[in-house]
């Protein structure tokens, strides 16, 4: 007379206990992966794009002392800080290095008219309206999007550009906001009591009526 | 059966410590992708209309041999209403001369020589010094670079703007020369509008004046 009896080996005990760790870890190291992977700080910040010519801003900017405005000529009166045309670079380069293999792709483009292929490094979503006019008019330093680019041999993007980071300035400008003679001075910082130092930055928003807004249709327009 | 049966059998115990090895490692390109800068295009993992069919400034668009998407003017045409017929205006001369005086559309004032101050420190203050003096920072380099004889560097010292000679030059010839240049000096109508280049003309004499002050006596 079989009757057919199962026992289950006494690790299985041990299983049980290690699938419902490893059950309630999983959700846990699924939101982690998601929200540091997926993070725009992850996937965007960092991107360095090799450019066609060699342009250092650390010895332009940094060193030389350029302003930025020299070649990004229309940020302060367009939505859009132009790429300067090749003859910017043979203002100086026709004598400065003119025999330099770096320069070769400039030259080539001087001669021949076609434009050098300059890669973007900040880009926004085309759903997306940015005007940099509007915030060098209010006061807000290139550095606080771009980063300390008299500092960087090859351009890279320093900060997230993400929707929540364009969020949190325009809830909160102040810290970001300057004299109009300093916007363009990345290195710049204030230097005082962090009291004086928040009575300039309220300062700079009354003078300066800056009421950034919130709504969807500031930037989805 | 040597082993005890409540030890968990071999396959489990290896799968287990595979699969922890397993979890680690997005974890590590995560922190790698955080730390370090990288040439590889950003990741978009939702595309959404970040992309649209449509071209932005300076951008691309291989319709064209040249590759923009900006056309250039066609050469040998001008924009309705950008015929530049003020000669006074736009090349700093009057009759067969350079002009003596800042054109008649164009409000002198304490803003406009602050305008000018500001724009002839971003364009020209790197080869012509902040004062003046034709030693600015490009200048400086340029000195290092022709006498550790690099890459066929020649380097002409930029003008001082306060020899006798410049300081003698009518408003309207500063002007011109801003505009289209002079001997190596590049024009720079491309990258400073009108009214700016007479703004700085007018800070160039200003700047002038305060440099001789004594000797003119009555600035």
């Amino acid at each position: 007379m079989g009757r057919y009896h199962y026992v289950f080996p006494q690790w299985t005990n041990k299983l049980v206990v290690l699938l419902v760790l490893g059950m309630a870890v999983a959700p846990i190291y699924v939101v982690f992966v998601v929200a540091y992977g997926f993070s725009p700080d992850t996937t965007w910040v960092g991107y360095k794009p090799e450019q066609p010519v060699p342009f250092s801003h650390k010895l332009h900017v940094g060193q030389l002392g350029m302003d930025c405005r020299y070649c990004h000529t229309t940020v302060e009166h367009a939505a859009h800080a132009a790429v300067p045309p090749t003859q910017t670079c043979m203002n100086c380069h026709t004598q400065i290095l003119p025999e330099s293999d770096k320069l070769l792709p400039v030259w080539d483009s001087y001669e021949t008219g076609e434009p050098i292929e300059w890669i973007k490094v900040h880009n926004s979503a085309d759903y997306a309206y940015f005007d940099h006019s509007a915030h060098i008019q209010a006061g807000v330093s290139c550095v606080s999007c771009h980063g300390r680019v008299d500092r960087m041999e090859v351009v890279y993007q320093a900060e997230s550009h993400s929707m929540a980071w364009c969020l949190e300035c325009h809830r909160n400008p102040e810290p970001h906001l300057r004299a109009p003679d300093k916007v363009f001075d990345l290195g710049w910082t204030f230097e005082g009591s962090s009291q004086e130092k928040d009575d300039y930055h309220a300062y700079w928003r009354d003078a300066n009526r800056i009421q950034p807004g919130q709504d969807c249709s500031v930037c989805h327009r | 059966m040597s082993r005890n049966q409540s030890q968990l059998p071999r396959p489990f115990v290896y799968a287990g410590m595979i699969l922890l090895v397993l979890a680690m490692i997005p974890p590590a390109v995560i922190a790698y992708a955080r730390a370090t800068h990288s040439p590889l295009p950003r990741i978009q993992l939702q595309q959404d209309m970040g992309v649209q069919n449509r071209f932005d400034t300076q951008q691309a668009n291989p319709m064209f041999r040249d590759g923009r998407a900006m056309r250039p003017r066609v050469s040998g045409t001008v924009a309705r209403g950008h015929l530049r017929e003020d000669e006074h205006y736009y090349d700093g001369i009057v009759g067969d001369d350079w002009a003596d005086t800042i054109p008649i559309q164009i409000e002198v004032d304490r803003a406009f020589l602050e305008r000018g101050r500001e724009r002839y420190d971003i364009f020209c203050a790197i080869c012509h010094g902040v004062a003046g003096f034709g030693d600015g920072m490009v200048h400086e380099r340029a000195q290092e670079l022709v006498e550790s004889g690099r890459h066929g560097t020649v380097w002409v010292p930029p003008t001082s703007m306060h020899t006798r000679e410049v300081r003698e030059k009518p408003i309207g010839e500063l002007f011109h020369v801003i505009t289209h240049g002079a001997r190596n000096m590049a024009g720079y109508a491309s990258q400073i509008p009108v009214e700016d280049r007479w703004a700085i003309a007018a800070y160039v004499q200003a700047m002038q004046i305060s440099q001789h002050a004594d000797e003119e006596g009555d600035s």
